[in-house]
């Protein structure tokens, strides 16, 4: 009984809120003077157009995953982490950094560089972990905090101990291409690190729904209190999330150094580390709803990419629909109208 | 005529009394007290006539005219000021702002100068003495107090209401508060105060009225009364009749009365407390000295009115909180410094009495809440595997065994949160009283469940017992004590008053431990 008024309440929230979305997505296209139905098809031909157009999802949500499996992980143990932007970018300098200055190039490189940014992701993380559990300090205020130092000494980095000797723009030498991870699919941009990423949410997923670990991590995340008086140590469940949050983000980084870029500039996230947030929330928190949310996500930035270029609707409109259906999850409740007094006061009339 | 009369004040919270025909007035220049147990609906009749609740049925007069108050701030402007038993002061603002923010009438403009200046001239004249510009953060208890009776005493009131005022503050604290309250009498306010601390009602109070069980029982004038008949009134009910039999027979206990020291011979300390002492916190009571032993096979009740040590006690046991100095052993062995889990492995489980917040993940399904003890360990657990087979196979038996009822389809898998009061506490039992379990802290273990859950919680209480299992029963329900223990501490103010064995148990000495008054004082 409950668990179909329960599920039908879902599912008509879902086409509720999908239906409001087109709307809206309708109304912006209008308003660049294009018709919704040319760009609806040009948006979907963007999509499937080729193999590359297809394995651009995937590059596009490759670090959308590490990041967005990181915070649902670390928000469903109740650790509000808003660093993942902070995370991937010290893991994206300590993984150029380990790979360039590494004697050895190949497997070994890129498994170091990736095991350090993990590490330097996780270590990040850790300081706001540290501050909330012993002094209770919020961590959204901590994260947030690292997020400003951490970008801005990335800059500083490329400008000075990582700048490409031989260059003069603020970035770093070229990754050796023994130690990047190459395309594994031809003419495409698809690179194993997207296999890392799916790899990862799998065992964030297997971790959090079948090990004790993940039952620890919910509890305190739903009833830190009864946690506590069952026996579970809070403190050690808030640093063991952050570090896995943290270390998701940093690997993120890495493969976007050593994917994608192949050297170490300012700007590589593309904001990704704030879009987790958003992903995790969509996702509710769920591993693998993180993953489903950052593919729908990537492709619907693929997709708007292509009514971009050829109708001129801006790509930003991506970012517009992606706030405006978080706002319209997290006030869903707004959505049900026969909660309304007025109306309910209409039905007893009746 | 009186300032205040109430007259045949009734209510019902969904079908409960929680006051009935209850009448009651107040005169000018005089300190009325308000005694009686948890839930004699004192704080209820107190919260109508403050407007934080409309009556049922009844009448409220007011300097001799009907009134009625639809919120506090009616009731403020009429006159009448209330302290709640909890503070509600803003911690980081000053005594001054603390003043404004409570009163600052419809001005847009702040007179701060003026303020002080009012604020100064209160304080000075009831001795009431505070530092305008103190934090509230950096003042004591007692010093909160003050600026909450100021607070109150500055909208200008004539009727003063205070909730259990001296729950907080120290022996010296409350004399000097005592002598503050006889200043404010004298100047003619008329003074509610609500407690059920007996000596307290004797030295200042000049009338009493008793509830009980949301009833007025008897009123009385200070002067011709006296704690032991306090006492009887409180509790009054019989309940001697009440004894285990009810269980017991049934399950073939052995009888009430039977002779001390027939247990005596195969009785073995399970728990047992050395001089426990815990200093007070911001939040916290304190404990003091407490010394008592729980047997294999006993269950010792400890009575008290709450508030007065019994969450911090069963904390310190199942060690949520540690204690500032003592022994604790657990069959002899020394467990002050053990974990949560250590304590739950060697065999200390807990009811809480807040199941919500203590004893339940509510947004976890019943199997996942059923093995938040053991879930790292087998059958739950193999390595860091979740078993899931096993985890559900335990939950069904578990709901068998417990009557655990869930509504719906999803069995098991229904979440915490939809069961009912009753359901919840059986989960809670079904998981606390394992075999592994040594000794039970029980904390209000039936508050809020329906009789046929309470018998049950009351039946598992019992069946642990006999099975050689010991338990500690902290409860404000003298009926519940009465019910099912072997003996009876009553903890007032942090300590143990006595310890009474059950064939020795007489309510109107529960009655006046329960309320300070030991054997020598009285």
């Amino acid at each position: 009984m409950m668990r179909t008024a329960e599920t039908m309440q879902r599912v008509k929230d879902i086409i509720l809120i999908a239906a409001l979305t087109l709307l809206i997505a309708a109304v912006l296209v209008l308003a660049c003077g294009a018709s919704p139905a040319e760009a609806m098809q040009l948006f979907i031909q963007g999509i499937f157009r080729n193999r590359q157009s297809v394995a651009e999802i995937f590059v596009k949500a490759c670090p959308l995953i590490l990041t967005g499996v990181g915070c649902a992980v670390a928000f469903q143990a109740g650790f509000f982490n808003i660093g993942a932007e902070g995370q991937f970018y010290l893991g994206a300098l300590v993984g150029t950094a380990v790979s360039l200055s590494l004697p050895l190039q190949g497997p070994v490189n890129i498994l170091l560089a990736l095991v350090c940014g993990f590490l330097a992701g996780g270590l990040l993380a850790l300081i706001a972990a540290l501050l909330k559990s012993t002094f209770n300090i919020s961590e959204i205020i901590v994260t947030i905090m690292l997020n400003y130092i951490v970008i801005n000494f990335l800059g500083y980095a490329v400008r000075t101990f990582l700048k490409d000797p031989e260059g003069n723009v603020p970035q770093s030498a070229k990754i050796d291409p023994a130690s990047q991870l190459l395309p594994i699919i031809t003419s495409t941009r698809f690179h194993a690190g997207i296999l890392i990423a799916i790899i990862a949410a799998l065992i964030m997923w297997f971790l959090m729904s079948r090990t004790t670990i993940g039952y620890e991590l919910k509890a305190v995340g739903f009833n830190q209190r009864a946690a506590q008086v069952g026996g579970i140590s809070v403190a050690k469940n808030i640093i063991r999330c952050a570090f896995l949050s943290g270390g998701l983000a940093g690997i993120a980084g890495v493969i976007e150094v050593i994917a994608i870029q192949k050297k170490l500039l300012e700007g590589i996230s593309a904001s990704c580390g704030y879009t987790a947030v958003l992903i995790a929330l969509i996702a509710g928190n769920h591993p693998l709803g993180a993953l489903i949310a950052a593919l729908i996500y990537a492709t619907v930035q693929v997709g708007t990419g292509s009514m971009q270029r050829q109708l001129g609707v801006p790509n930003a409109i991506v970012n517009i629909l992606i706030g405006a259906v978080v706002l319209l999850i997290l006030g869903r409740k707004l959505l049900h109208l026969e909660t309304y007094g007025f109306l309910k006061r209409k039905k007893e009339a009746k | 005529m009186p300032l205040l009369e109430m007259r045949d004040i009734c209510k019902s919270f969904s079908g409960v009394y929680a006051n009935e025909n209850v009448s009651f007035s107040a005169d000018k220049g005089e300190i009325h007290a308000l005694l009686g147990e948890n839930g004699a609906g004192k704080t209820t009749l107190m919260n109508i006539l403050f407007g934080l609740y409309q009556a049922d049925s009844g009448e409220i007069l007011w300097k001799g005219k009907p009134a009625e108050f639809a919120s506090p701030r009616e009731a403020i402007e009429a006159g009448i000021g209330m302290v709640q038993q909890h503070f509600s002061l803003v911690r980081n603002l000053t005594v001054l702002d603390n003043m404004i923010l409570n009163y600052s009438g419809n001005r847009f403009f702040l007179d701060r100068k003026k303020e002080r200046q009012k604020l100064l001239t209160l304080s000075e004249r009831y001795g009431l003495e505070v530092h305008p510009d103190a934090r509230i953060a950096d003042l004591s208890v007692g010093e909160r107090q003050r600026v909450e009776i100021l607070k109150t005493l500055y909208r200008e009131i004539e009727l003063l209401i205070l909730d259990e005022p001296t729950g907080v503050l120290t022996p010296q604290e409350t004399s000097q508060f005592f002598r503050m309250l006889k200043d404010l009498k004298n100047e003619g306010y008329a003074i509610i105060i609500i407690t059920h601390r007996m000596s307290e009602i004797l030295e200042i109070s000049d009338r009493v009225t008793v509830l009980r069980d949301g009833k007025k029982v008897a009123e009385h004038l200070t002067a011709e009364t006296n704690a032991d008949q306090l006492a009887h009134d409180m509790i009054g009910r019989d309940l001697h009749g009440l004894t285990y039999t009810e269980f017991g027979e049934k399950e073939g206990a052995p009888a009430a009365g039977e002779s001390a020291d027939k247990r005596d011979e195969n009785r073995q300390p399970v728990l047992e407390l050395k001089a426990i002492t815990r200093r007070a916190g911001k939040h916290t009571h304190a404990l003091r000295d407490i010394s008592l032993c729980v047997h294999a096979g006993e269950i010792l009740g400890v009575a008290g009115v709450e508030g007065n040590g019994q969450k911090e006690l069963a904390e310190v046991i199942t060690g949520l909180k540690q204690a500032t100095s003592g022994e604790l052993l657990l069959d002899g062995k020394e467990i002050g410094h053990a974990s949560v889990r250590e304590r739950y492995e060697s065999g200390i489980s807990y009811i809480s009495d807040d199941r919500q917040s203590d004893s339940l993940i509510p947004d976890m399904n019943i199997s996942d809440n059923l093995m938040l003890r053991d879930y790292a360990s087998p059958p739950y657990a193999d390595g860091l595997l979740i078993r899931r087979g096993a985890v559900k196979e335990n939950a069904k038996d578990k709901m068998k065994e417990f009557e655990v009822r869930a509504s719906g389809t999803q069995g098991a898998e229904t979440k915490v949160r939809l069961l009912s009061g009753g359901n919840q506490q059986k989960l809670i039992i079904a998981r606390e009283l394992s075999d592994r379990s040594r000794l039970v802290v029980a904390a209000q273990p039936t508050r809020g469940l329906d009789i046929g859950a309470t018998e049950f919680v009351r039946e598992r209480l019992v069946r642990k017992k006999e099975s050689g299992g010991a338990v500690l029963l902290i409860s404000a329900d003298l009926e519940e004590i009465f019910a099912i223990s072997d003996r009876v501490a009553v903890l007032y103010d942090g300590r143990i008053m006595d310890i009474l064995d059950r064939n020795e148990l007489d309510i109107r000495r529960i009655g006046l431990l329960m309320g300070g008054v030991t054997k020598e004082s009285v």
